[in-house]
């Protein structure tokens, strides 16, 4: 599978990182592992990108946060949705799914242009 | 050369230190993991770089951080602008009080001076209470997106303009308050009984000086955001 212009995953960001969480609290190199592993290796971020987008979605109130200690003994930031959170996934899953239907059937009629030789 | 990596990230960030100090100690225990994950293995110097490369750059980081940083400031400064005029409201309610219960009168040669800063004391604090307001709910509303640039600045041009005249506002009433207090000390003279608006008029011009302070941070931090966003 091609690996996803980050363009054009900026823009989808926060539903990817809140989608990533919703199986359960992780931090942020398990969200990065996670978004990796249910994209099927197609969504290859920055790793830095998703920092800045935990903590906009924690200060949205649709993430909370505290620090926990690894079994390395490193300190680790462990992130979950919180009820907003849920509610806004919810949303965004509901307009996504409405907006991958519509480009669906409009690129059902269409097949590739030839180009002439 | 993750500490490098670190001390270059958390310098980036040096205008928020409590974000500076909490990202470097994240983005720490993701290199170091990332180092244990590599399939290289043995957490070499190579292994380090690769894990530095993925994360990015942290000019790059910072650029984003400053961002929802600036958003939260902002936020901040909404509320404080809400307790502070809520402040000089109680101050000076407790300064009327103090005048009825010690049965204060003016003497009817300041009574028309008075009467006028008296109006420009009142309109101009009910105008920064409701402007107040607006700005509160305006900055409480907004939450920023990834990748916002122009409407954010559109966003946070109209909360400095709400913030600057609410200030304003608030600062001519504490001054109209000052003048008012200033026209009754001869009558009253430097007596014990003047102490309780004195400390209200110290309380009220501490209130608004945070406030100016408040809206100097949040520009300072603003200009300091768009110019890092400019390089």
């Amino acid at each position: 599978m091609h690996s996803m212009e980050g363009e054009m995953l900026k823009g989808h960001l926060d539903m990817i990182v809140l989608a990533a969480l919703s199986t359960g609290p992780a931090h942020g190199y398990a969200v990065i592992q996670e978004i990796r592993r249910r994209s099927g290796q197609a969504f290859d971020l920055p790793e830095g990108t998703v920092y800045p987008a935990l903590h906009r979605l924690e200060q949205a109130g649709w993430l909370t946060s505290r620090w926990v200690t690894a079994e390395s003994g490193r300190r680790r930031r462990v992130y979950a949705l919180t009820r907003h959170g849920e509610r806004a996934l919810t949303e965004r899953r509901a307009v996504w799914q409405q907006f991958s239907d519509a480009i669906g059937s409009l690129l059902a009629g269409t097949r590739p242009r030839r180009r002439p030789a | 050369m993750i500490s490098d990596y670190l001390e270059a990230l958390a310098a980036a960030l040096s205008f928020d230190r409590p974000l500076s100090q909490r990202v470097r100690q994240e983005v720490e225990d993701h290199l170091r993991q990332a180092v244990d994950a590599d399939p290289a293995g043995g957490g070499g110097l190579e292994a380090q770089q690769r894990a530095i490369a993925n994360f990015g750059e942290p000019h790059a980081i910072a650029v984003q951080f400053a961002v929802v940083s600036l958003a939260q400031q902002t936020k901040r400064v909404g509320a404080a602008i809400i307790l502070l005029i809520a402040g000089v409201f109680v101050a000076m309610k407790a300064r009327v009080a103090w005048y009825a219960i010690m049965r204060c009168a003016i003497s009817d040669d300041i009574k028309i001076v008075s009467g006028i800063i008296g109006s420009i004391d009142r309109y101009s604090f009910w105008v920064s209470v409701i402007i107040g307001i607006v700005g509160w709910v305006y900055v409480s509303g907004y939450r920023i997106v990834a990748g916002s640039g122009a409407a954010y600045r559109k966003q946070l041009r109209r909360f400095f303009l709400l913030c600057a005249a609410a200030t304003g506002s608030l600062v001519i009433s504490v001054v109209s308050d000052g003048v008012l207090t200033t026209l009754r000390l001869p009558e009253a003279g430097l007596s014990a009984e003047f102490l309780v608006p004195i400390f209200s008029m110290a309380i009220e011009i501490a209130c608004a000086a945070i406030l100016v302070l408040q809206i100097r941070g949040i520009t300072q931090r603003a200009t300091a955001t768009a110019a890092l966003l400019k390089t």
